[in-house]
């Protein structure tokens, strides 16, 4: 990366005037840089200019009635210490503790690791699960996407040539939870992760799969109910392992990971269930 | 188009003005390279093992994975800082009083994730807080029982 130059706006508008002067690959915004930096040192990209984001007024992060929106500069730590947060979505701060280490929080954020894509995402599920969306900010102006859309392949987005992540925006409260499988808890990817919510205004239980390439699968119920038995659970945890769409790699075999997922998907339910989130017999559990 | 600049920090509360930084330059690199300060080490420069750990504006980061222009204007503390900080010696203490260390190599990031964590504003020091507050750290020889236990013991220290 000899010779790249560096640039950190501090308006909207300055930073997107980079991106529409140069061509699309001379061109790399850098947040957090926890992953750019290793691209840039591999070789896999070649930019010209990083514009950072890290001077932009991009970290926030604000309540609206039915919403939750998080803006992509913020470093995961700073979501992850917001006790709101976790009252909201307990599930997102479970996800974000799943990425690497507290110092790595520190600079890694939310936006990068959406952009990014990467098949073992462990926020990525999680923002499936709940049906979050990413409003995006371009030369166009701005337009909002759902998560589902935005992520379509390993390392492949819905964001144009010199488009950017403005923000996230999560609807609230979801009821979740995040469940991983690793060899090693830090330092190593998922390799299977699953996340769950329960939307209680229409019913519906959504869990995503993670850590089957090329990106996470989405799974819906509605049969399931705000308090399923075990035996419910149990059926669709299988059903779910059986049709998810994965393969065996030198990590793991096909049949060990579709019996991960099935013990993941009925944990993170079971999870969500029981976190007392949902209904009112917080008093009877005592 | 230049490829490089001045970048100014505070390092271990002095201003630092470090002339014609390239812009692709990590800040374990100029402090290891243009500050002479030795004690941030290189372990895996990917992020992995923790022993670049740094104070940036007093959150503990990885210094392989930061460029340096990214902490322009911050304030960076090393471990060669860290006995300026009242949180800082009870760390140190306790690593020598349980012995949380073999070749050492490890000992600074650990030292700075930890003095990071402890000195945060409204800190969590239960057992299980603390330990967590290690888990980017990696050490090949004590096989962690020592530093688990120093960590401990500042945490009480420090309360
Ligand atoms: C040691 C280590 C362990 C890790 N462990 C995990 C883990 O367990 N789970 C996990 O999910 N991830 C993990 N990661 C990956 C990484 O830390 C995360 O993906 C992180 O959230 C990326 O955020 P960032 O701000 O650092 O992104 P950057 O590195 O700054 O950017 C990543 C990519 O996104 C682009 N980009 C960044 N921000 C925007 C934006 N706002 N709009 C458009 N494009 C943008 C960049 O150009 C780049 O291509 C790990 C990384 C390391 C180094
Ligand atoms: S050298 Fe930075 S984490 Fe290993
Ligand atoms: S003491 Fe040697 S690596 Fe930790």
């Amino acid at each position: 990366m000899a010779g790249v130059e560096w640039v950190a706006p501090s308006t909207e508008d300055e930073a997107l005037r980079y991106f529409s002067s140069d061509p699309p690959s001379a061109v790399v915004p850098i947040a957090g840089g926890t992953d750019l930096l290793l691209d840039l040192e591999a070789g896999r990209v070649g930019p010209r200019r990083l514009v950072s984001l890290s001077r932009l007024p991009w970290r926030e992060l604000e309540w609206a009635p039915n919403a939750l929106r998080i803006g992509s500069t913020r470093p995961l730590a700073d979501i992850q210490a917001d006790p709101r947060v976790r009252q909201a979505v307990p599930g997102l701060i479970e996800a974000i503790l799943a990425v690497g280490g507290p110092a790595l929080r520190h600079r890694a954020t939310l936006g990068g690791n959406l952009a990014r894509a990467a098949p073992a995402s462990d926020v990525i599920p999680l923002l499936l699960a709940v049906g979050a969306s990413v409003e995006l900010v371009g030369a166009d102006g701005h337009r909002t996407v759902p998560v589902d859309q935005f992520v379509r392949a390993s390392r492949e987005t819905a964001l144009r040539p010199g488009e950017l992540i403005r923000r996230i925006v999560l609807p609230v409260p979801r009821p979740s939870a995040y469940r991983w499988h690793r060899v090693r808890p830090v330092n190593d990817i998922s390799h299977v992760a699953v996340g769950g919510s329960f939307d209680p205004g229409t019913s519906e239980w959504t869990v995503a799969i993670g850590g089957v390439p090329p990106r996470p699968q989405v799974e819906r119920d509605r049969t399931l109910g705000a308090r399923p038995s075990d035996a419910a659970i149990e059926t669709f945890a299988r059903a779910v392992a059986e049709r998810v769409p994965l393969r065996g790699d030198l990590r793991a075999s096909e049949g060990y990971r579709r019996r991960v997922v099935a013990i993941l998907v009925a944990r993170t339910i079971r999870a969500v269930a029981m976190a007392d989130q949902i209904g009112s017999d917080r008093g009877s559990a005592a | 188009m230049t490829s490089g600049a001045r970048v100014s920090l505070v390092v271990n509360g002095r201003r630092r003005e470090v002339a014609d930084v390239p812009f692709g330059e990590r800040l374990l690199d100029t402090l290891r390279w243009r500050l002479s300060l030795k004690g941030t080490k290189e372990g895996c420069r990917a992020g992995n093992c923790g022993a670049c750990t740094v104070l940036v504006d007093g959150r503990p980061m990885l210094s392989c994975l930061l460029l340096t222009h990214e902490a322009n204007g911050a304030s960076v503390t090393t471990i060669e800082g860290v006995e300026a900080l009242s949180v800082g010696r009870a760390v140190v203490r306790a690593f020598e009083a349980e012995g949380g260390l073999q070749c050492g190599y490890c000992t600074p990031g650990f030292v700075m994730a930890l003095v990071g964590h402890l000195a945060s504003p409204g800190a969590d020091r239960s057992p299980a807080a603390v330990r967590a507050a290690l888990e980017g750290n990696l050490c090949r020889c004590t096989g962690y029982a020592s530093i688990v236990r120093a960590a401990q013991r500042a945490a009480k220290e420090v309360a």
